[in-house]
Order: C-alpha cells, then structure tokens, then sequence
C-alpha cells in the first residue's frame, strides 16, 4: 500500500509535519513498515482540502488532530483485509 | 579582476560599555570592477573615535577611487579631522586595500597591524616599501592577485585581545594568521571568516572586550554563476521558453517550489522524488530531480533564506543554523552566499488560484516581495543579479 502525503507550502502550514510524523509513528507501532510505503509528494493541487493524501490513489483530507481515526480506517483496517 | 572577482565581509565588536564602535570600514566599488576598502580606527573609543574613523575611511575611499595620490588623501585627512583636545592630535590609523582592475592590489597601511594574507591556504609574507609621509611612517605594498587569496585587515583591538589573561601580549598576528589559515580552507564567506575572528577576540577580552576590534576579510575568488527557478509561469503556454532558457545557463541549478519542480520534472522528463525526512526543523523536506543541483519547496523555505541573508549581511548570528543544517533553507543559503558570485533568477508569476482562496500566508504579492528582499540582501553581499519574469 503506497502512502503519499502532501509536504507542498500550504500543507506544510496546515500541519503536514505533524501528519507525517504521526504516521510514521503508527505504522511502525503496528508493525506495518513492510506493508506500507510512506512517500512524500509536492503539491497535489488541492491545496485547500489540505493536508493532501492518497492511498493508492485514493484521494483524502487530514489533518493533524484527526490523523488517527484516519490511520485506523483507511491504512490498518485495509492492511488487515490484505492479510 | 575579469574572471577573479572579490567576497567583502568584516564585522566589529565595540569597546566594553560602548555603543559605538570607534572602527570603521567603507568599501567603495565602482563600475570597472575595481574596489577600495579602507578599515580606519579613531583615537580612544565611543563618539569621538567614531567620528574620526568614520570621516579617515570616508575621506580616503572617496579620494583613492578617484586615483588621488596617498600623499594628498593624508594631507586632507590631518587638515581635515578634529584634534582631540586632551591629548591634542588628531589621528586614525587606516589600511587601504585597493583592488584594481588589472587584477593586483594595492596595500597602504598605517599603523594598524599589519594585513595577513593567506595564499595557497598558508599566511605568506610580501613585500613593503616604507614612505613617510608627513611624519608619518605608512607602507606600501603591490601584489598581484591570485584565484583563493584571502586579505584579512584588522584593527589594533584584535591582536590585544587576551592582554593578560589568556595571553601575555595578546593574540598575536602570528597566531591569528595561523588560527585563520585552518578556516579559510573550508570555504566560509568573507563575513562569516571575519565573524569568526571577532567572535574569537570576544571570547580572549572575557566578554569585555577592552578596545574595539574590527576585522575585514576579502576573499579572492572565481565567477560562479547560479541559477534559481522559482514559481510557474503566469501563461502556461511560456513553460517551455521559461524551462529552456533556465536550462541553458552555465552553473548550478537550484528549484523552489512544489508545482514550479513538477513542471521542470515533466519537462526533463525525469521522476520527481520527494524526501520526507523533516530534520530538526520546521523547514519542509526537499526533492531531487536528475540533473538538478536542489530542489525545495518555495515560499517557507525562501522566507527563511531571507531571514539567514539579512542576519548575514548585519550581526552574522545564525551562520552556524545555515552552515551546518541540511534543510532547503540552509542548502540554498550556502550554495547562494558561499558560492554563488552571479545569480539568475527566473521568476514565475503565476498565481495559484487555490492559495488565494485561504488565510494562508502565501499569495502572489509575497511571493514577488520574497523575490525583491531576496535579491535586495544578495547584492548587498556583492552578489550580481539578474531577474527574468515569466
């Protein structure tokens, strides 16, 4: 699963540090460094639903305080089906 | 001085208590490329050895960049500065270091300590002759300018520094040399090199520095030229002039801006790879491209650019966050005041419609402001400019 988080200037101002640091965070808490490929990418041009992120494709809009649920959902419920 | 150009830098500490500095630099360039730099220090310290450096340098710059005989610059400045009345004299000492366009330069120093230069990375001595000049003993040196020579001109207050407490007579010229000898191989600007010398003298006076100490360092160098791209063009249709053009120049290639490295990426046709590592600071990561020598983000790092450039080129306090860290900003900071001499920019005016929309502190206005203080700091440490806008 490819991970891309948005690191672009209105991101950045909007917490994309924070979102990222979080993530790494997690996915690394639950063991899923093999499954999942964090990558950073510049503007996504949807600066204003920032911070921009896909999974695989998939378009979604985080932010720092709400980054968990996010990761729960949509990066560790969808690594569980895979397994 | 065609091919061989000049970094100037000095920095000043003042006399413990004082609010001036009775130290004064003036550095005159003119149009055919050759400079006078005059570092004089007035009698005693505070206003009035303020005054009578800053009226010797003033007076002898403005009288030698207009090839005005030495003899007649130090007739002027004994008719012309105040005498002190108690000690009734009045007396600056100066160093001129003349650099003329026939690449050599011309050293006239009264007794300030003498000029170190550093040649081929070792202090190398050169000679003088000995004119007097109204009584005055003043020497004269020609040297023919070598690529790397570094000029490094001093103010007494330097080598008294430590007077009896770190040193029995001070740091002496000598040592000094030899204590610059190891920093000017690792590339450091002339302005951080002179920092680094009075940094050095604070730190011998115990914080109390007993006299000013000025030094200003000239450091002899080749043209390199740099070129920056920054921001997308206003009409799409001129990325492909915009790309080619900032393609095509000589030197380093250095691009600011997330949608501005897409562009450059599907241009070159190579894949655009962003880091995500943060380093310890809130600058965001940078990206590589084949082919380009840094590539970043653009308005916070800029912004940031801006701020190391104008501590630069005034207290020089935050050399070490730029020169150690490896952040956009600190990379863009180093190669643009460290190597640069010739910088192009290539400015595109396009606004982002999705950044207009947000309380965001980026829009078009600050991008062009960035651009102006940018280039504003930049050719206040020598640098020339130029500015395309697309």
């Amino acid at each position: 699963m490819k991970v891309t988080i948005c690191i672009g200037s209105s991101c950045h101002i909007k917490g994309a540090r924070s979102v990222v640091e979080q993530l790494q965070e997690l996915v690394s808490q639950n063991h899923l460094d093999d499954k999942v490929e964090l990558c950073g990418s510049f503007c996504m041009g949807k600066c204003q639903q920032g911070v921009c992120i896909t999974v695989d494709n998939e378009f979604y809009s985080v932010s720092p305080e709400n980054v968990k649920d996010f990761f729960n959902e949509h990066i560790a419920a969808c690594t569980a089906e895979v397994i | 001085m065609n091919e061989l150009c000049a970094d100037i830098g000095y920095k000043s500490i003042n006399h413990y208590g004082e609010q001036l500095c009775g130290d004064h630099v003036d550095i005159v360039k003119q149009d055919d490329g050759s400079c006078v730099v005059v570092l004089a220090d007035g009698l005693g310290s505070g206003v009035k050895a303020s005054i009578l450096s800053t009226l010797t340098s003033k007076i002898i710059s403005t009288m030698i960049a207009e090839n005005l005989p030495i003899e007649d610059c130090v007739s002027t400045i004994a008719a012309t500065l105040p005498v002190d009345s108690k000690r009734g004299v009045a007396y600056s000492t100066f160093t001129i270091i003349h650099l003329k366009k026939n690449g050599s330069a011309e050293l006239i120093q009264f007794d300030n300590p003498h000029v170190i230069l550093i040649r081929n990375g070792d202090s190398t001595e050169y000679p003088k002759t000995e004119l007097n000049i109204d009584g005055k003993k003043i020497y004269r040196s020609d040297i023919v300018l070598k690529e790397n020579d570094v000029f490094i001109a001093m103010s007494d207050g330097c080598p008294h520094a430590g007077i009896g407490t770190a040193y029995n007579f001070g740091w002496r010229r000598e040592d000094i040399a030899q204590y610059m000898e190891g920093l000017v191989s690792v590339g450091y600007t002339a302005k951080t090199l002179s920092t680094m010398l009075i940094n050095e003298c604070y730190t011998l006076y115990g914080e109390k520095p007993g006299d000013d100490a000025t030094s200003c360092v000239i450091k002899i160098r080749k043209r390199e030229p740099m070129n920056i791209l920054f921001g997308p063009p206003a009409n799409r249709d001129d990325c492909d002039r915009m790309m080619s053009l900032f393609f095509s120049k000589e030197g380093k290639h250095i691009i600011c801006g997330g949608t501005t490295s897409s562009i450059a990426a599907k241009w070159l046709k190579k894949p655009l790879k962003t880091n995500l590592s943060f380093e310890r600071s809130d600058i965001p990561p940078t990206a590589e491209i084949e082919g380009i020598d840094l590539v970043t983000e653009g308005v916070i790092t800029l912004n940031r650019v801006i701020e190391y450039a104008k501590d630069h080129i005034a207290e020089n306090k935050l050399y070490e966050e730029w020169e150690y860290y490896n952040n956009g900003a600190a990379l863009i900071s180093r190669m643009l005041f460290e190597e640069a001499t010739d910088i192009n920019f290539y400015v595109g005016k396009a606004i982002n419609p999705a950044h207009q929309h947000m309380d965001l502190p980026i829009n078009y206005s600050i991008k062009m402001k960035i651009v102006q203080e940018l280039t504003e700091c930049l050719k206040k440490m020598g640098k020339s400019i130029k500015v395309s806008y697309f």
